[in-house]
């Protein structure tokens, strides 16, 4: 980011020299060594590294379940010091409440809401935005994986959130409904505006998904190089653009893309 | 010596083989009846070893049932049994889950309250009969007393691990969507903890009907083990003793089913999904 651009429009958040090791018996563990990030409001930010380098770590800091061991993390300007519901995390593994209902699970951001037809708006119009409609009183236990991940989604959205965390949110579902979720999430993010920040080990969903690739390096994770998507939605997975930030996505990982 | 149970076990084993091409409902019912068959058969076999003084007959056994459930003792003392059960069951449930929530989840509450719980756990019911009986006499209150004290532990114990199990993710998205206080008990924590709250009961409502039985036959003057000791000191009639032990099982299998019902829920079915 060059500082004529960074005068236009004021990050949204701002990782600045945040660091962390975790106690493993009496070893000093380091996880994360220095990052140093600025995500501008509206932005889709892909965080790649492969497992175990720190994403996770990053990203709960960021949403303020951790604390930094060094450095912090501001969120227009003010210090991030826990969860906050104008944030929302999308889990990895399913963070939905299996003993609550679609519509409850939906409704649980909006349940001190006090007008009660509102609430029901806008909780069936998310059911309905991640095509869930006619699913309100099924439990999580009786939806596939993909339409699990979905009530999250909504969940995190009914509350209009600025910013989404998302933590390998498509991991565990297979490819070709992980394709399709990242479509509707491409779609969902265009219509609401939303600050994404996406943890993901996969090369090629960073690249269908992000407008900046945060590449992290093996842990303990530093940032590798920033790499900048400038290609338009929907974007062409056979182009050579892409091509090219595939490879230069593996060569930043240290693995060829040849096999 | 009877030869009746050779016959019985033969064609049982013979049965139960031949079963195997009928259809999934058959087979049910007969598999357990064989097994039902060759133990009636072993029973009546281990009569005419050891001698029926010892053991009574199966055959007796049947009569001295008709004759109990023919009296109006049965049922009275069955109730009064089913009412200490209920109300020491129902008193411990609203006291240990409760407390089971707070100290499952509160560190602090764990540290001070754990130590004393688990010291008093292994203390069994029975050894309380003494101080139940002085404080309460002779009646329901030292019975209901003592279920309280036997099924307390077990559901308190299994609210705090259904508490303390709850996954990291639902805590934080608890968090992250601002759920706290006394909302995030009824909300996140009691739900979270609701299947293992469930098995709980289960397991304290067995502990309760084995202890009531013991309880009576050491301090009461009615229900099932009160019965039962009245049978063996008034004539030595352990036909009576069968049959009443027999009762005793029974009612505690239709206690299980009807306390399983609640797993059936669909806010807790979650908790019980096989792998
Ligand atoms: N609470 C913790 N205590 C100790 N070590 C941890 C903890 N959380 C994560 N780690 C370690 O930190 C490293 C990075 O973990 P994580 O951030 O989950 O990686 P990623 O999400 O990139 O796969 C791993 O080696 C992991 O074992
Ligand atoms: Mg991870």
């Amino acid at each position: 980011m060059t500082q004529h651009e960074s005068k236009i429009t004021d990050p949204k958040v701002v990782v600045e020299g945040v660091s962390k090791h975790f106690m493993r018996r009496d070893e000093e563990l380091p996880v994360l060594e220095d990052i140093d990030l600025a995500v501008k409001p509206g932005e889709f930010v892909c965080i790649l590294g492969p497992s175990g380098c720190g994403k996770s770590t990053l990203l709960n800091i960021v949403a303020g379940f951790e604390k930094p061991s060094a450095g912090r993390v501001t969120i227009e300007g003010e210090e991030v010091t826990g969860p906050d519901p104008r944030r929302v995390f999308v889990f990895q593994e399913y963070g939905i409440f299996p003993w609550a209902s679609v519509w409850d699970n939906v409704a649980l951001g909006l349940r001190n809401m006090t007008d009660k037809r509102k609430q029901q708006e806008t909780v069936e119009h998310y059911i309905n935005l991640v095509g869930l409609g006619g699913f309100e009183s099924s439990y999580p236990r009786e939806l596939s994986g993909g339409m699990k991940q979905r009530v999250e989604v909504a969940r995190a959205l009914a509350v209009s959130p600025d910013v989404i965390y998302m933590d390998e949110p498509f991991g565990a579902l297979d490819s070709l409904t992980r394709l399709t979720m990242r479509a509707e999430l491409i779609r969902i993010w265009q219509a609401e505006e939303k600050t994404i920040l996406f943890v993901t080990h996969d090369v090629d969903e960073s690249i269908q998904l992000a407008e900046r690739i945060v590449v992290i390096s093996d842990r303990p994770g530093r940032i590798a190089e920033v790499v900048d998507v400038d290609l338009p939605h929907p974007r062409d997975l056979g182009s050579p653009e892409y091509g090219q930030i595939k490879n230069r996505l593996y060569e930043l990982l240290g693995v060829s893309n040849v096999v | 010596m009877s030869t009746w149970p050779f016959v019985v076990m033969v064609a049982a084993v013979f049965i139960q083989r031949t079963s195997k091409g009928w259809s999934e409902v058959a087979q049910k019912v007969v598999m357990p009846l064989g097994v039902a068959a060759i133990g009636v058969s072993l029973w009546q076999l281990g009569c005419d070893w050891a001698g029926a003084e010892i053991i009574p007959t199966p055959w007796r056994t049947a009569l001295a049932m008709r004759e109990i459930t023919a009296s109006d003792r049965l049922l009275g003392d069955s109730l009064a049994s089913l009412y200490r059960v209920t109300w020491g069951f129902l008193l411990a449930a609203a006291t240990a889950i409760p407390l089971g929530l707070v100290v499952g989840w509160s560190t602090r509450s764990f540290w001070a309250m754990n130590p004393i719980i688990q010291g008093l756990r292994p203390i069994s019911p029975i050894a309380w009969i003494p101080f139940a009986i002085l404080w309460f006499g002779i009646g329901d209150g030292a019975g209901i007393f003592l279920i309280f004290l036997s099924s307390f532990f077990p559901i308190c114990v299994g609210t705090m691990a259904g508490v303390r199990n709850i996954s990291l993710v639902h805590q934080r998205s608890a968090a992250n969507f601002g759920v706290s206080g006394f909302e995030l008990m009824r909300r996140v924590v009691l739900p979270g903890a609701m299947p293992q709250i469930i098995t709980s009961l289960r397991i304290a409502l067995g502990v309760a009907w084995l202890v009531i039985v013991a309880a009576e036959m050491c301090g009461m003057d009615s229900g099932l083990g009160y019965l039962i000791n009245d049978a063996r000191f008034m004539g030595n009639r352990y036909d009576l003793v069968a049959a009443t032990m027999m009762v005793i099982g029974l009612i505690g299998i239709v206690l299980d089913l009807l306390i399983r019902r609640l797993e059936n829920f669909d806010e807790v079915k979650w908790g019980y999904v096989k792998q």
